[in-house]
């Protein structure tokens, strides 16, 4: 009997820790998804899950979308409903938002339907809905952002494959085969050239596929270290980051590195970004706060600029305007078609307030931003101010 | 960065990563690699511990003739007792030492465990604020979290939390010495048993790379425990719901 009530007691002394891991399900999902602009309309995805379009003139919000997805919750806990993070950029299309969440799916929302607030998915409207299978990874989490091509929408699993879907009824086209065998991650963009798919992943390979069918071309490059960052292809380079600290620019259907960027020390972080490339110049941003203009045939260093802060979103360039904005969330603003030396030094810097990690969008000398206080910013490059804001967190209430 | 960081997570971190790749990318054995060089730190405390445990062990007949002698006065009995002690030069709470020394070591590693294995993209992300720059910690990222079939980022497993628990309630067995008075009998065996199950289910809801550190700092445990005392101590192979008998009446 004493035995019984010294293990019935045991267990009360542990039922506050049961209690205690069932907390933290069901909050808030976070990802770092960014805004993407088409038609005067933002399309944005806020910090628990919902997908809003807003109005960009006078800020109206036209639909407001919620994904939730229902979990077995913790050892001791029921079934829990959790707002479902994103990390993809929505990528408006015609009528059609594709979006990309944390738990593997894949939706393609019709603006037409959902201003209707009509029930997911309404077929005649266009709208599918596609799950990534587990696969026996540990996770289907979409990280990276979708690549759309014309009637094919590509992209990475956390189960270590890519996919091609049709874009039209989100009905599989093929699966590739593992790419990460180690970590089963791929958390970055595959990019397109040609009817080549090229693919980076944290096993320190890179992987030419097929668009068509998915079957690795018989190429591929490998490194000692894994790559942080998805490649950008140029002409027939692919430039990208490593968690080696450096950049590197990898000439396609070679085994060499072209070159290594910084070409000694390495960088003080990684190249998390992809970097863009323009005129044969690379602008690549850093963790270690800095942006970096390379010479993209030799690596040479052309200028630097410290914003003391790191940079998590890759670099945008709106005409002759190089826009980044670091994790403190200063908008850096560059004029690159300056001849003589002066690219690096800022034409502004615009506080916005808030902690940004997520990429961005410049159009017409308006950047849209998603702070990581789930605020949506609009930035006036030529006022140099802030020109309006939209409270995503009141969305959701 | 905090002081906490800088001074504890972020070197415990860094060591592990270090380890992992000089281990050939195994961030299991980095653990245990870990483990033992965490547990030859505290050597001089645990030793010192383990002294005591013996001392306390061949002290026991005394105690027992205390305990028959004062047990219905216990003001009388903490005093005797701690004029044994005394005597003795042994520090009953001398074994807490050890276990409160490796508290921000646990802390530190749990927190590393996560950060390391990087599960969330924002893991891997604040990862990259955290490391040093050397090349051997950059050279492993991002690591991978298997290790013998074990995912050690993963939680819930069943068969870690047994051996943690288990090993846990063997080292104990070792050195908690039969209580003469039946109460203090009955409060031995909960505490005997109620350390391994919450640590079997702290197990269960942590991450398993931090139950993999218990268990081997458990199994170490038993092997300096059974060398320096020199023996099993009060460890019997008996189920723990099995009914002792009544002692001191």
């Amino acid at each position: 009997m004493k035995q019984l009530k010294a293990l019935v007691l045991a267990l009360i002394a542990c039922l506050p820790l049961m209690v205690a891991s069932c907390i933290g399900v069901g909050q808030a999902a976070g990802g770092w998804s960014g805004p993407t602009v088409q038609d005067g309309i933002i399309y944005v995805a806020s910090r628990d899950g919902g997908v809003v379009a807003v109005n960009s003139s006078n800020g109206d919000v036209l639909w407001f979308y919620a994904m939730v997805t229902t979990s077995g919750g913790g050892l001791s806990c029921g079934p829990t409903s959790a707002p479902t993070a994103i990390y993809a950029t929505p990528i408006a299309d015609g009528d059609l938002v594709y979006v990309a969440t944390y738990n593997g799916q894949v939706l393609a929302l019709s603006t037409l339907a959902r201003r209707q607030n009509l029930t997911f998915p309404q077929q005649r409207y266009g709208e599918w809905e596609w799950n990534c299978p587990l696969d026996g990874a540990k996770s289907n989490a979409i990280v990276a952002d979708l690549l759309v091509s014309a009637d094919t929408i590509y992209l990475s699993s956390s189960n270590g494959r890519v996919y091609s879907l049709d874009k039209e009824f989100g009905d599989l086209n093929w699966e590739s085969e593992i790419l990460d065998e180690v970590h089963r991650k791929l958390w970055t963009s595959p990019v397109i050239q040609g009817d080549t798919l090229y693919v980076s992943t944290f096993d320190g390979d890179i992987y030419a596929l097929s668009a068509e069918t998915g079957e690795l071309l018989d190429w591929s490059f490998q490194s000692e270290a894994g790559f942080a960052s998805s490649p950008v292809v140029y002409g027939n380079t692919l430039f990208l980051g490593s968690f080696d600290l450096y950049l590197h620019a990898i000439e396609i259907g070679s085994s060499a590195s072209m070159w290594r960027f910084p070409e000694e020390e390495p960088a003080g972080s990684w190249f998390w970004a992809s970097p863009i490339v323009n005129e044969g110049i690379v602008y690549a941003a850093c963790l270690d706060g800095r942006l970096y203009a390379i010479e993209a045939e030799t690596g040479e260093e052309l200028w630097e600029f410290d914003s003391e802060s790191p940079i998590v979103a890759s670099p945008v360039l709106m005409d002759n305007l190089l826009t980044v904005i670091d994790e403190s969330g200063t908008v850096h603003v560059f004029d690159i078609s300056t001849e003589f030396g002066n690219e690096a030094e800022p034409l502004k810097a615009i506080s916005i307030g808030a902690s940004v990690r997520s990429s961005f969008y410049a159009q017409d000398g308006l950047v849209y931003a998603r702070g990581e206080d789930n605020w949506l910013y609009v930035v006036d490059i030529d006022r140099g101010a802030v020109s309006w804001t939209f409270d995503l967190n009141e969305e959701e209430e | 960065m905090n002081p906490w960081d800088i001074a504890i997570a972020n070197p415990v971190l860094n060591v592990l990563v270090a380890l992992s790749h000089t281990l050939g990318g195994s961030f299991g054995f980095a653990i245990i690699v870990l483990t033992v060089i965490v547990r030859l730190i505290t050597w001089p405390l645990n030793k010192r511990q383990l002294r005591s445990t013996k001392a306390m062990q061949e002290m026991q007949p005394k105690i027992q003739e205390l305990q028959k002698k004062y047990g219905k006065n216990q003001q009388k009995l903490q005093q005797e007792m701690m004029k044994l002690y005394k005597e003795a030069g042994v520090n009953p709470l001398g074994c807490l030492w050890p276990m409160l020394v490796q508290f921000p070591i646990w802390i530190a590693l749990y927190q590393s465990i996560i950060r390391a294995l990087a599960t969330t993209p924002e893991n891997l992300l604040d990862l990259a604020q955290r490391l040093y720059s050397w090349d051997i910690v950059n050279q492993a990222i991002p690591l991978s979290s298997q290790f013998l079939g074990l995912d050690l980022a993963g939680q819930g497993n069943i068969i870690l939390a047994i051996v943690v628990g288990g090993t846990m309630w063997v080292q104990q067995k070792m050195t908690q010495a039969p209580a003469v008075d039946p109460r203090q009998a009955s409060t031995s065996r909960i505490m005997l048993l109620m350390m391994p199950l919450m640590f079997g289910f702290l197990c269960l809801s942590f991450p398993a790379g931090l139950g993999l550190y218990w268990a081997v700092s458990n199994i170490i445990g038993i092997v300096t425990q059974y060398f320096v005392t020199g023996g099993w101590g009060y460890l019997k192979f008996q189920s723990p719901f099995q009914r002792a008998p009544s002692q001191g009446k």
